[in-house]
Order: structure tokens, then C-alpha cells, then sequence
């Protein structure tokens, strides 16, 4: 779930103001507060990775708030249309080719979204990562100019995560630099770091994420954001079933 | 009565002339009558075992569902009554042996894998003597009570997780309005089953535990009785009936498991074809012997219808003289076979051909089962179709013209 605090921070930005965060826990829960409550719209694309093939989706995405948002394949034409929507912990998808709306299951929410390195439990869930975690600040450095934060967060013994730990870096403009996931034999798994950090919209934002695994570097999907508005208005009827079946936008 | 006391007396010494013959014919009927009884107990002890194993891990000899449940496992179709009013009405009744359980499809996920199971929320305390996890704990321990929040998952599906005791892995599942149900627990334990399938996929945790995950409040998917003995059912299940008069479907496990109740019929079926296909190879030495005897003794046979034997005492001579081999070669063949079942009761260790075993559900120690039936039916096959084998040298020794046959060099 957290991966998708932070994926979502990655794809619908979040901006940096300056919160002074005094402890771990204030930290991460400033950086996501950045894109929580407001409303934002992005054009993006994904790149797939892998040794002997690599593929590439342009995307739009909407959010509203942390419950909220909708991701539209916009090219290749053989994938257009394709989407996903996202409202609370609910995931649907929908295909043209199929004509059918998809609400994805308990069963299939570990498997790949749209064939990225990211399942679709990494993007739908919006579970709020400051209340399932224990966090601890472990330190901090100077990286361009900005103080970046490292930040140890341990789920809860009931938390629905199979981590045994995550360390976070944050800058101090609340921008992600890379969240690493370790088992819970201290090995680290897999690796969601920002390539790039830039501005975009007038904000401060991980412009590449790229999420690998350690096992294997060389397959991995990359993000990156080619532009993006904020506090923008959202009609009435975007995050709906039907919206995601026949778009209006 | 005198008659068949000469003519008894008249074929069993026609036996021992020619004793050679007689002791091989002899040897050929023990090894067949061991052949049906040794094989039909092997049988006989995997179909037994494969049932018992397959009712530990239904597991119970009569279950209570919703009637949807059985056709759609999911968490909707659950039981219309509370678990404690399912335990007061237990209560009322003498069954001892109960159990009400949570049983849901679920995922279970580690850092590196996930799979699909099926996720029983249990009372530990009630299992007992009902499935089969609790007896075989390969690490860890098994659960507590029924708030427990840890959970038992089976060893092998423990490695294909790469997960182990004292690690935490997700559990995920829906509740009753479709919603995401998920948890992580910790795993407490590791059991050893008889069949990888089982190790695969089945998943327990405390009953209140997973009824606090799904958001069911006190409600069960399932519950299980066991009886004395699962050959007979029909009382306890018609008993477990009463108990829920309302929308329950209540189930015995033939039923529950068609697969494996057809077994028992399948299998009568098969030890008869077995025996009698045995009883065919047997049949043809028989029927040679009996004819090469008659064929000896033509002259013999004639000088007796000319001093005035009557046709019918040859028949009979014959066909004693036959049925005389058959009962000492069933005596010896049910020595043998019970000679060697007996120190074969402790089990037979297959483990050379397991995973093709396996495959069968049938599990990897063999224990051969002499039933009283079998034996008897062995015995009546071979007493009953050696009869009818020994009829035809036997009227053909009785149709023989006397002065022919005395003449005949």
C-alpha cells in the first residue's frame, strides 16, 4: 500500500512545500499530504523493460484527494482506451476489446497492473502508510542542495504488508528519492527510485520513478511525467463506472 | 448317504494316486486363492486409507452448509445461524465430535510469491480427532484457540512461498459486500500431510480471527460432525438433520465427495472382476487336470458302470473328487494369505513410487485390510465356479458306454 502512496506521489505528483518535519513519522506523513486533497491531472508515460523486448503506453491520469483517480491508455492505439479506476480501496478496469468493466478481485491484486513491475495492489491501495507503519528517522544528507531524509518505516504486525521494512528517503521539499522494500530477512527486494527530479507544472516533482527488483536490474518500468496541472476542476462524473467505460473527457 | 460316503472316500484316494499332479494342482490353487486374498487386502487397505485421509481433509463425516455453498464457496454463502446458537443445539444432542469453521478462498502472499488457498478459520480445541493438521505439526505449533492470530500453513506450500515460522505473509480475501478483505499474519506453524495437495492449499487461522477479518460477525461457513465410523452415516446425518430444519443443507461425506464415495461400490465391484479373472488362469489347469484323470481311467471308469455304478455316482465321483482339490487348496491359500498380511499390518512402505501414489490420493505407507467378506467371497468364487468347471469332464466321464470303454486300450 505504500508503494502506491508513492506511486501515486510519482505519477499525480505531489509538490513540494517546505515542511520542517521534526520526526519520521511527520516526515512521511507531510509528503503525502502534498498530493492528498487536492486535485491534479497528468500526462504520462510508461515504459516496460525487459532484456529482449520494451514497450511504451502514454497515459493520462486524474486524481482527487487520496480516494480517488483514473488512469487512461492513450497509445499505443491497440491498448487506447484501456484504464483503470480507483475509488477507495476498489479497483475496476476496463478493455474496449472486451467491452467489459472489470472490478479486479481479492485474487488478482497481486498480479501485474497493465504488465508493469507494479501490481495492482501497488496502485490501487491508498492506505494511509502513516498509520500502518512504525516509522524511525535514521538520518539525514545532503544531496543537491537539499536535506534528504532517511526514514525507516516497520508495518504493523497486522498490517496487510509483506515487507519486513521499507527505508524512504525524502528530500526536505517533500519529493521522494527512493523507497527500497526489504524482506523480512533484512534482503532487499525490490527498489522504486526517482531518476529524475524537476519541475513540471510549476512543482517540484519526481519527473522518472522506476521501479525494479534486485533479483533482476534489468527488468524494470520506468514512469515519467510530461506534464501536469494543479487545482485543476473535476466534473461530476470522472471517477465513475461509466466514465471509465465511454470517455468524455 | 452311504453312496456319497464310497464315493467321497473313492475320490479322495483317487487324488493321491497320481499325487505329483495333484500337489502341483494344489500349489496352483493356494497361489490363486493367496493372489485374490493378498491383492483384494492391498486394495482394500488404499481405498480405506485414501477415504480416511480424504475425510480428514474435507473433512467430517457430515457437514452443514448453506445450500449455495457447495456450488459457490464464497463468503456470502454462509450458515443462517450464529455460532453459538450452533453450539447450543450440539450441546442438546450426545454428538461429541463437532466442529464449525470459516472456510473462504483466500490469496496468500509472501515477498515473493503469492498463491491460492483456501483459508479455514478454525477452534482448535474442536478439530481435535476431526482433521488431521494438529497431529501433524512439522515446526512450530499449532494454534491456540480461536482468536489466535497467527497461522498454519503446510510445508510445502511454506517453501513455495520462501517464507518460514515466525515470518509475517498477507492473507487476502473479500468480505460479504465484495470489499477487499486483507491481513497480515504472522505464520506459527508448519504441518506435514499425507498429500502435497493438502500442503498446498489449505490454510488455517483462528475461527474469530478470520471472522473479524471478513466482517461476519458470528456466522460459519461450515460445520463439520464425525461419527464412529464412516461406513455408516445415514443415522448421524438424519440425527445432524433435525438438529438444522431450516434452509442448512446437511450432507454426508459420500455425497459431499462423490469421488470418494463411489469408491466403496467401485471398488466391490473391481475385487469381484479381480477375483474372477484370477479364478479364469486358474480354471484352465483345473479342468485339465480333471480331464487328464478321467482320461486315465477309462477302463477303470467302465469296469465300474459294468459292475453297475450308476452314471449319476461317476458324475459325483468327479466332481468331488475336484471340489476335494479346491478345499485343500483354499485351506492353504487362506493360510498363506492371512500368514502373510498379518506381519504386513504395521504398513508397507511404497515410498519408491510415491509421487506416482500421490497423484492417486492414495498416501505413501500401505496397510493391507483382510475384510471377512473378501476372504469369503474368494473362497465361494472358487468353491462355486470350480463346481461348475469340474461338470464338464465330469458328465463326460458319465456318458461313457461301458463295453467301449473297457475295451478301449
Amino acid at each position: 500500500m505504500t508503494n502506491i502512496t508513492w506511486l501515486s506521489t510519482a505519477i499525480f505528483f505531489c509538490v513540494g512545500s517546505h515542511a520542517h518535519a521534526q520526526d519520521a513519522r511527520e516526515i512521511v506523513k507531510a509528503a503525502i499530504d502534498h498530493w492528498r486533497g487536492t486535485s491534479s491531472y497528468s500526462e504520462m508515460t510508461m515504459t516496460i523493460h525487459r532484456p529482449d523486448w520494451e514497450r511504451a503506453m502514454s497515459m493520462r491520469g486524474w486524481t482527487e484527494g487520496e480516494k480517488k483517480s483514473l488512469v487512461r491508455v492513450m497509445a499505443p492505439a491497440r491498448d487506447k482506451n484501456n484504464g483503470t479506476l480507483m475509488i477507495d480501496n476498489n479497483m475496476w478496469t476496463y478493455s474496449p476489446k472486451v467491452n467489459r468493466v472489470i472490478k479486479v478481485p481479492s485474487s488478482m491484486m497481486n498480479q501485474s497492473w497493465m504488465g508493469s513491475d507494479f501490481s495492482n495492489k501497488d496502485v490501487s491501495r491508498a492506505d494511509d502508510i502513516v498509520d500502518q507503519y512504525d516509522h524511525v528517522l535514521l538520518g539525514q544528507s545532503e544531496m543537491d542542495g537539499h536535506v534528504v531524509y532517511e526514514v525507516e518505516s516497520v508495518p504493523h504486525e497486522e498490517a496487510a504488508v509483506v515487507w519486513g521494512r521499507e527505508v524512504l528517503r525524502i528530500r526536505d521539499d517533500n519529493v521522494l528519492v527512493d523507497q527500497k522494500f526489504y524482506d523480512q530477512d533484512g534482503e532487499l527486494v525490490k527498489t522504486l527510485a526517482s531518476l529524475e527530479i524537476g519541475d513540471v507544472g510549476g512543482r517540484t516533482i519526481a519527473i522518472r520513478q522506476r521501479m525494479f527488483k534486485e533479483e533482476a536490474p534489468e527488468e524494470w518500468t520506468e514512469i515519467l511525467v510530461s506534464d501536469a496541472q494543479y487545482n485543476i476542476e473535476i466534473g461530476e462524473g470522472l471517477f465513475t463506472l461509466s466514465n471509465l467505460r465511454n470517455p468524455r473527457d | 448317504m452311504r453312496l456319497l460316503q464310497t464315493v467321497s472316500k473313492l475320490a479322495w484316494r483317487n487324488l493321491w494316486r497320481n499325487h505329483r499332479r495333484t500337489i502341483i494342482m494344489v500349489g496352483a490353487i493356494t497361489l490363486g486363492v493367496w493372489a485374490m486374498i493378498f491383492m483384494t487386502a492391498l486394495i482394500r487397505g488404499m481405498v480405506d486409507n485414501m477415504i480416511t485421509d480424504g475425510l480428514r481433509a474435507l473433512p467430517g463425516h457430515v457437514q452443514v452448509h448453506h445450500p449455495a455453498f457447495r456450488d459457490d464457496p464464497s463468503v456470502e454463502n454462509l450458515i443462517g445461524v450464529s455460532d453459538a446458537e450452533i453450539r447450543r443445539r450440539f450441546e442438546s444432542t450426545d454428538i461429541e465430535s463437532w466442529a464449525s469453521r470459516v472456510k473462504v478462498p483466500a490469496v496468500i502472499t509472501s515477498e515473493r510469491e503469492s498463491r491460492g488457498i483456501v483459508l479455514f478459520g478454525i477452534d482448535p480445541a474442536r478439530e481435535v480427532g476431526i482433521s488431521f493438521v494438529a497431529d501433524d505439526m512439522s515446526d512450530g505449533r499449532f494454534l491456540e484457540d480461536e482468536s489466535d492470530s497467527g497461522i498454519v500453513i503446510g510445508a510445502k506450500l511454506a517453501d513455495t512461498l520462501e517464507t518460514e515460522v515466525g515470518k509475517r505473509v498477507v492473507l487476502m480475501s473479500q468480505d460479504p459486500d465484495n470489499e477487499v478483505a486483507d491481513r497480515g499474519f504472522r505464520v506459527v506453524g508448519l504441518f506435514d500431510a499425507s498429500l502435497d495437495a493438502f500442503e498446498e492449499t489449505m490454510v488455517f487461522a483462528g475461527k474469530e480471527t478470520l471472522q473479524r477479518m471478513l466482517k461476519i460477525g458470528d456466522a460459519v461457513s461450515e460445520v463439520a460432525v464425525q461419527g464412529d465410523d464412516y461406513r455408516d452415516v445415514t443415522a448421524l446425518t438424519d440425527e445432524v438433520r433435525q438438529l438444522f430444519s431450516g434452509n442448512e443443507e446437511v450432507l454426508p461425506w459420500a455425497e459431499l465427495d462423490s469421488y470418494l464415495g463411489s469408491m466403496l461400490d467401485v471398488m466391490d465391484g473391481f475385487v469381484l472382476v479381480w477375483m474372477v479373472v484370477i479364478f479364469m488362469a486358474l480354471s484352465f489347469g483345473l479342468v485339465n487336470t480333471l480331464v487328464m484323470a478321467v482320461f486315465e481311467r477309462v477302463r477303470e471308469i467302465g469296469l465300474m458302470m459294468a459292475l453297475g455304478m450308476r452314471p449319476g455316482s461317476i458324475l459325483a465321483q468327479i466332481v468331488v473328487e475336484s471340489i476335494l482339490l479346491l478345499l485343500v487348496g483354499l485351506l492353504f491359500g487362506n493360510l498363506i494369505a492371512y500368514a502373510s498380511i498379518e506381519p504386513l499390518k504395521t504398513g508397507i512402505d511404497v515410498s519408491i513410487v510415491a509421487e506416482g501414489m500421490e497423484m492417486m490420493g492414495v498416501s505413501t505407507v500401505l496397510y493391507p485390510k483382510m475384510m471377512l467378506k473378501d476372504v469369503l467371497l474368494a473362497n465361494a468364487v472358487v468353491l462355486v465356479l470350480g463346481f461348475l468347471a469340474s461338470l464338464s469332464p465330469a458328465w463326460r466321464a458319465s456318458r461313457y458306454e461301458p463295453i467301449e470303454a473297457i475295451t478301449k486300450v
